[in-house]
């Protein structure tokens, strides 16, 4: 027992006795809030065309994983202007939305290797600070991109995630004229995104008057836990009209309970990210709609805005990136994989 | 009997670097920057809170027993330790606070399997899920940040150029290294895993030993945590996800067997390098990381068939 104390204290007294390192101060960031701010679609009027850079530049991307269709969707917008500008573009992700070191080794390793800028999309708020910190002593400007948001961030490119939920919600206050039950599925609790999305849905909708907010609970992302939880609310609540939950997959999970229950007339069920199955699931009937935050042009965006940063732009500290709720009225128009198609279509709102 | 297990370790110790040297001599080969000082300080920091880790999961090991606690352990030590900070304790006592509640979590698994009698898995599994879901009602979900730049200067100082957590887990590892060699509670630890019943009757303290094993393992989980801290700045609740499996995967490929008795320092320090530079090279060779967890597995595999092999021809 002697030796732990020892081995302890030893450890501390140590770590007590050594060096010394700068900090810097910046106002923490909250990407929702931040007043330095922009639209993606002002990009052009007011900072002209896209800047040249030199071919042969070095970019690269660090994001959560690649086994999330999100993730992939937007390193396939970063490597369109990759190519299009014909840069040197690599793109690496953890193993797993958990793997929060394992991100950071990787975000490290990138550092040493010469890069122009990199684009971080971190696990949780500060799991690549270290990272942030040595990229800026190594001269290498940082940009985060979504949707965990890095306190001490210079530049922010990612959708306004209050704005999905406050997107919904009007759906509901437009279409549901009688108003009702409502119930929300979270995401993981303590997550910038869920949080956000959740307050912009919740106080929109309570703001109507004749909504109520029955429950609102966590289910981690998780198909099956969203599916477990809407099944129990929808025991709770047998004349409950409608489900916002904070993520495609979650409210996948939902659409199976409600139809389980033999409520698919009765209840609506939105999600937020426009995932392929969503799309899927909206053309069948079975998803009423969601919040699409276009993964694709979203990369295409926050690596045009890297580029923009590169060229010396002084550009806000937070560009908003497109989003738009999908229903079974508008879901050909945004299924186009045609990003040109896709620009004009939501400039066009 | 006293001398053969240690040389057979030593052996097994030699295996492992070579392993080590293999793989670093691949990369040194396929990428330039792998071999360069700044890039070895860096496998060795990302190695460091691995390498914490796995030394108490070793000692763990080495008893017979399993601790899958340790990631939720770290983030409820680095909870705890991050609030009193920010609540403005003085540096000294927020970081023994955090150590203290390591220690607190591994007497309670020591506690349980060895008062309660309970399978260290099971005991372990349970506080994965219930020091996990103590770091959350704690902090109610949210990161805690505006840690005191004092505390961070601790971290992410150097010591004549060596970051400061690759100093600090260097020297962990010395006096892991002295107790499982040099002292009574190294042998008893190693007779406990051996055979417990057998260790009993020779007179050994096996409870003390195990509550030991496990108490040192919460502790090096809140030195881990704290090393985290000061590097991110921050205090989340959700750190230290599947801590408990890299260090496994450590101990393992340094020779720990997971039926006891048997496991080496040196070793388990040799199985975090090795898995850190695996990390770092594939990167830097922009593989992507489903082949990092691709060649993960296939190197433990192969060294518990090296393991295995070596293991037979010395006829026990």
């Amino acid at each position: 027992m002697k030796h732990i104390l020892k081995t302890c204290l030893l450890g501390s007294a140590f770590a007590l006795s050594l060096g010394i390192a700068q900090a810097q101060d910046l106002t923490p960031l909250n990407s929702d809030a931040e007043p330095d701010r922009m639209d993606w679609s002002e990009l052009e009027a007011r900072f002209g065309p896209m800047p040249e850079t030199p071919a042969g530049t070095k970019v690269g991307g660090v994001s959560k994983t690649l086994t999330n269709e999100y993730w992939r969707s937007l390193g396939e917008g970063y490597a369109n202007v990759a190519k299009a500008e014909g840069l040197e573009f690599v793109y690496q992700a953890a193993q797993s939305e958990g793997d929060q070191l394992g991100q950071l080794s990787i975000a490290e390793n990138l550092i040493t290797q010469g890069f122009a800028v990199l684009l971080f999309s971190p696990q949780t708020d500060a799991n690549l600070i270290p990272a942030v910190e040595k990229a800026e002593a190594a001269g290498v400007p940082i940009l985060n991109v979504n949707d965990a948001v890095i306190p001490s961030a210079k530049n922010y490119v990612g959708n306004v995630q209050k704005g999905n939920g406050v997107n919904v919600a009007q759906w509901f206050i437009d279409n549901r004229p009688d108003g009702g039950k409502v119930a929300v599925i979270e995401g993981q609790p303590g997550v910038y995104a869920a949080g956000q999305r959740t307050a912009g849905f919740t106080e929109t909708i309570t703001a109507a008057g004749n909504f109520e907010v029955v429950a609102s609970v966590p289910a981690d992302w998780s198909r099956e836990l969203a599916f477990n939880a809407a099944a129990t609310i929808l025991q709770q609540h047998p004349d409950l009209i409608g489900f916002y939950a904070n993520n495609d997959g979650m409210a996948l999970g939902v659409v199976e309970a409600v139809k389980a229950a033999g409520k698919a007339e009765q209840v609506a069920v939105f999600g937020t990210d426009g995932i392929s199955d969503a799309y899927a699931a909206i053309r069948a009937g079975d998803l009423t709609g969601t919040v699409d935050s276009f993964p694709v042009l979203t990369g295409e965006v926050a690596l045009e805005v890297a580029l923009r940063l590169l060229a010396g732009q002084d550009l806000p500290r937070v560009v908003a990136t497109p989003q738009a709720l999908v229903t079974a009225d508008n879901v050909e128009t945004f299924a186009t994989s045609d990003m040109a198609a896709l620009r004009a279509a939501l400039l066009a709102q | 009997m006293t001398k053969s297990p240690f040389r057979h370790l030593r052996l097994r110790d030699a295996g492992t670097l070579l392993g080590l040297l293999l793989i670093g001599g691949v990369f040194a080969v396929l990428t330039p920057v792998f071999l360069t000082a700044p890039n070895l300080l860096n496998i060795l920091q990302q190695s460091s809170i691995n390498a914490c880790i796995a030394l108490g999961m070793t000692l763990v090991i080495i008893s017979g027993g399993i601790d899958l606690s340790v990631g939720p352990v770290a983030a409820l030590s680095a909870v705890v330790g991050a609030a009193l900070m920010v609540g403005g304790a003085p540096i000294a006592v927020a970081v023994l606070a955090a150590l203290g509640v390591g220690m607190l979590c591994g007497l309670m698994n020591g506690v349980l399997i060895t008062l309660g009698g309970l399978q260290p898995f099971i005991v372990t599994l349970g506080g994965l899920s219930l020091y996990r879901a103590l770091a959350l009602i704690f902090t109610g979900g949210t990161p805690i940040f505006g840690l005191p730049d004092g505390f961070r200067a601790l971290t992410n100082g150097t010591l004549l150029g060596v970051p400061n957590p690759v100093v600090v887990v260097a020297v962990l590892a010395l006096l892991a290294w002295v107790v499982l060699n040099k002292t009574p509670l190294g042998e008893y630890l190693m007779a406990v895993g051996g055979n417990a019943e057998a260790a009993r009757i020779s007179g050994v303290p096996v409870t003390l030993t195990k509550l030991a094993a496990y108490m040192i393992s919460g502790a090096l989980a809140a030195v881990a945590a704290l090393i985290l801290l000061g590097r991110l700045g921050a205090a989340e609740p959700t750190m230290g996800n599947l801590w408990e499996l890299d260090a496994i995967a450590a101990a393992a490929i340094g020779g720990a067997s997971l039926m006891g008795g048997r496991g080496s320092i040196i070793g388990t320090l040799v199985g975090c390098i090795i898995l850190g530079a695996l990390r770092n090279g594939l990167t830097l060779m922009n593989v992507q990381a489903f082949y990092q967890l691709l060649a993960t597995g296939i190197i433990i595999i192969v060294a518990m068939l090296i393991d295995r092999a070596t293991a037979g021809k010395e006829g026990h």
